[in-house]
């Protein structure tokens, strides 16, 4: 049994409190009354996990579900009880209850409680760490859905409150659609049952769904095929966008009540110190990983499945490992920026307003309450002396050479289509070299927000330039070898081709004669050079336009990664209008084309912890 | 004429200064291949000098080359020599004075002129280096010789094919009486009748820099395509774009990179190994019509035979 389908059972009980019009529901009303009460500090303190990667890493740190000597929190001095917390709505009901001081799920979710917790300043959340990044949630589609603008008047399946609410939101605004361009299902299930999203798309209810690693195997083979229909899979059904490569959307953290965090402030450190340092060990243990060992990591991966249990994680070296393996980790670095840093565009503020902003449009909140940004000192001796990893260091995310060559062989049509998740173009007029900002500010600020968010997807900046040259060079060269023979005088020329006049039949004839060199060799026209010029224009515009795009950003304050953007130069390959009428005309095919792209693993320059 | 003597008059000054600008020079290199003939017959002297036509070529190529700009891959590729062991007296790399100096001094005339089997070998080489460049930059091939070739029918079938991959051919005839067979069929022909014509031929083939952008489209220009199928523009496009890099006289390997339908994963995310739980079992719908089927004629077969057995009780009754 699936790790995920555990987590729906689990799940079930919650979901069946949402009806059909859940979304319209105030998360209040979900929840039900709750008496708030104070949160006991005797004894054990009780921390809600969810059946996710990163929680490994609080078992790690807690040595079990009880603190165990010579664990990282027992060294901290901190004795917790890890109580499971799938059920997103009870572990409201016990953070306002004061069973436990700390709310755990992704920033959505807490989003979609904030307001209600919020309503006393007691209960107020505090978010005092964030644990990952997922890496492990997709959207399926069907065949006939290729890339993300076909999303419009579609119907799309999402689990009820879960996680994708919010990787929804960011995948419409990527598409430049509102909530309003696309029919929203709600699903009550996770998966297993035919109330779940992608059992809806398997029956041809839905147009595209959300879906977890384990159902998104089962609908179409893996993040980069295509069902083909045969063994469970739905023929055609594919990714059009994943975690994996927007992998700045779900983030997971931990919610801190206000009353405690003032009155513990001393333990929240300690809680997310040892939080990190576990993180440090894991991701050390984890490089040693090679479909087996070394025995500490097997050790965090069996303390994993005791806790899941077997039926939910059936072997440790594919399913704990797998699991641990679906998320990307800030550590302490990656949380310093989350909290701190003003340029960081997926950091706590800007998550904070985009999960408000879909809890009231959804209906789940009716003000804008925000949850509370901790003021934890990460300078301090608790973090600095505790931690190995404090420094702040960005690397770059790719490897140059691997992307340069991994895009250049995409070349153009359908494997480039395959993997486009969304494309925008903007135009130049002739011998344009200056491509500022004050012109193409809109576009600019569009792809540094796409890198930003979609960290794991390069974008391929594709400079395309005007036939025209090339061709009326094919045609003079063509008259001069004489294989085509040219009549009449300037606004009145035909030509004629083996004594016939020019016509679409004789296409294939001139291509082959293109193809063996007819056309070539004639001194005073060369198209085949005059292409290759365009060829190498074309790439140095895309280049001209990246450095452009790279100012933008370094003038914004804002951060970007310049092995994420791979100038490319198509030429005269690719062009609106093969055969331009007027300047107008040639002026469409000049023009520079962003393709967001999932590139292969080879390409991605591996690092600890993500910023 | 008039067009190519304006490039022409690009200077080896504007091509260094075309790379000094470039972010990535790797991508964007000139590769320019010699084929230097080095047949007994390039061993006599220049009519009415005594400068040998091997040596007038070797001093041209020294001055020029040591000119060219150093983002520009040179190769040096010289055929009958009796001296040297190795074609490539210069394989296709930067400049490197050291190395091609001696480089170009060492060949000394010899026998024949294969000169078909060498333009494939130069060819190759930058379809080659055209491959590791993805295809940006210019590639040129330069032949100076002074005699025909001894393989005329293989000259002439990789000259095309060598033209048809976008391989500019620039020939030099060295003190030929009568023009070389390639010269009427090729993007340049120079002769040279004397050691100073020689330098001058060598140093205008090295100035052939494309200087082609998009933007020199006269509206006047339009007219000429006015009467081309626009259909036809599209497929005469790509048969330029899309010439390869397969070697000279071969046919194109087919792609293997195919990402279209792919039944099983073939990529995974940077950072994730999903869980390899197996896909959930669902019956396709190929298979559930196979089960009606297959019901279909259990349930008729058994009908037929009830049916078969109660005429037959109610005939024996």
């Amino acid at each position: 049994m699936c790790l995920h389908f555990r987590k729906t059972l689990l799940l079930l009980a919650v979901l069946a409190h949402f009806g059909a019009r859940a979304g319209e529901e105030s998360f209040q009303k979900i929840v039900g009354p709750v008496a708030i009460g104070n949160v006991s500090d005797r004894g054990p303190i009780q921390v809600p996990f969810i059946t996710w990667g990163g929680d490994m890493i609080t078992f790690h740190a807690n040595g079990g579900l009880t603190t165990q000597p010579g664990s990282n929190y027992a060294g901290q001095g901190l004795n917790l009880k890890l109580v499971p917390g799938d059920d997103f709505v009870q572990q409201v009901r016990d953070y306002m209850s004061g069973k436990s001081p700390l709310l755990r799920g992704t920033f959505s979710m807490a989003g979609l409680a904030a307001e209600m917790i919020g309503s006393d300043p007691r209960t107020q959340g505090v978010v005092v760490l964030q644990l990952t990044w997922s890496a492990g949630d997709h959207m399926v589609a069907r065949a006939e859905l290729k890339s993300l603008r076909d999303l419009k008047g579609k119907t799309i399946a999402l689990r009820q409150c879960g996680p994708h609410i919010g990787f929804l939101d960011d995948v419409l605004k990527t598409a430049q659609l509102g909530w309003d361009d696309v029919k929203v299902v709600l699903a009550k299930d996770l998966n297993g049952s035919p109330d779940s999203a992608g059992e809806m798309l398997r029956a041809g209810k839905v147009d595209a769904a959300f879906v977890v690693s384990p159902d998104m195997i089962g609908l179409c083979g893996g993040l980069q095929s295509t069902g083909s229909g045969a063994e469970g899979t739905v023929k055609g059904a594919h990714v059009l966008v994943s975690t994996a490569t927007m992998s700045h959307s779900i983030a997971d953290v931990y919610v801190c009540r206000k009353d405690f965090y003032d009155t513990h402030k001393d333990w929240v450190t300690k809680f997310v110190a040892g939080y990190m340092k576990s993180c440090e060990q894991v991701v050390a243990l984890k490089k040693q990983f090679n479909g087996k060992g070394p025995a500490e990591y097997m050790r965090v991966l069996k303390l994993a499945q005791d806790i899941y249990g077997k039926k939910t994680m059936p072997t440790l070296e594919e399913d704990a490992h797998g699991t641990l393996a679906e998320v990307i980790l800030p550590g302490y670095p990656g949380n310093v920026s989350f909290f701190t840093e003003q340029s960081n565009m997926h950091g706590f503020d800007a998550m904070m307003s985009d999960a408000l902003n879909v809890a009231i449009s959804r209906g789940y909140s009716q003000s804008r309450t925000y949850l509370l940004k901790h003021d934890l000192d990460y300078a301090s001796a608790a973090f600095k002396r505790y931690l190995s990893n404090t420094e702040i260091v960005r690397q770059d995310r790719f490897r140059a050479e691997a992307v340069l060559k991994e895009i250049e062989d995409l070349g153009s049509g359908a494997n480039l289509d395959n993997r486009t998740i969304v494309s925008f173009t903007i135009t130049f007029d002739p011998n344009q070299t200056d491509f500022s900002a004050t012109q193409y500010a809109k576009e600019y600020q569009r792809v540094v927000q796409l890198a930003d968010k979609y960290s794991g997807a390069v974008i391929a900046v594709r400079g395309h330039s005007d036939p025209t040259k090339t061709l009326i060079e094919l045609v003079k060269a063509g008259v001069s070898r004489g294989v085509l023979a040219r009549a009449g005088a300037n606004g009145n020329y035909s030509y004629s081709f083996q004594g016939k006049p020019l016509s679409l039949e004789q296409t294939p004839a001139i291509i082959s004669l293109i193809e063996t060199g007819a056309f070539d060799g004639v001194s005073e026209h060369n198209p085949r050079e005059n292409m290759q010029a365009a060829l190498n224009l074309s790439r140095k515009r895309a280049e001209n336009v990246r450095d452009s795009i790279l100012d933008y950003a370094l003038k914004s304050g804002l951060h970007l990664d310049k092995s994420q953007i791979q100038p490319v130069g198509v030429g005269i390959r690719e062009p609106f209008i093969a055969k331009p009428t007027n300047m107008d005309e040639a002026k469409q095919n000049m023009r520079v084309e962003f393709r967001l792209l999932r590139v292969d693993a080879e390409a991605v320059a591996p690092s600890d912890f993500d910023l | 004429m008039r067009n190519r003597m304006q490039r022409i008059a690009i200077t080896i000054l504007a091509a260094c200064c075309l790379h000094a600008g470039a972010a990535e020079p790797e991508v964007y290199c000139d590769n320019i291949v010699v084929v230097l003939d080095a047949s007994g017959s390039m061993g006599a002297p220049f009519i009415g000098t005594n400068v040998t036509k091997m040596a007038a070529a070797k001093s041209a190529l020294k001055q020029v080359l040591l000119q060219s700009p150093r983002a520009a891959q040179i190769g040096v590729l010289v055929f009958s020599a009796k001296n040297v062991g190795t074609d490539w007296v210069y394989p296709l790399a930067p400049r490197d004075d050291a190395r091609l100096i001696p480089a170009i001094e060492a060949p000394e005339a010899g026998s024949s002129t294969p000169l078909g089997q060498y333009m494939k070998i130069g060819a190759d080489a930058l379809l080659l280096q055209r491959e590791k460049q993805f295809g940006y930059g210019s590639y040129r091939l330069l032949i100076v010789t002074d005699g025909q070739a001894d393989d005329v029918a293989l000259m002439q079938r990789y000259t095309r094919d060598i033209l048809a991959r976008g391989i500019c051919i620039d020939v030099i005839g060295v003190d030929m009486l009568d023009d070389h067979l390639l010269a009427h069929c090729v993007h340049s022909y120079r002769r040279a009748n004397d050691p100073a014509t020689l330098v001058h031929a060598v140093r205008e083939a090295f100035a052939e820099i494309s200087d082609n952008g998009d933007g020199a489209v006269k509206r006047d220009d339009f007219e000429l395509l006015t009467e081309l199928p626009s259909e036809m523009a599209a497929p005469m496009i790509r048969a330029l774009c899309d010439s390869g890099n397969h070697p000279i006289g071969e046919r194109p390997k087919p792609k293997h990179r195919v990402d279209v339908a792919v039944q099983t994963s073939s990529w995974e995310a940077p950072t994730v190994t999903a869980p390899r739980h197996k896909a959930p079992v669902h019956a396709t719908r190929e298979a559930r019509e196979w089960i009606v089927v297959v019901m279909f004629l259990v349930v008729a077969t058994a009908v037929f035979g009830i049916l078969l057995r109660k005429k037959s009780q109610a005939g024996v009754s």
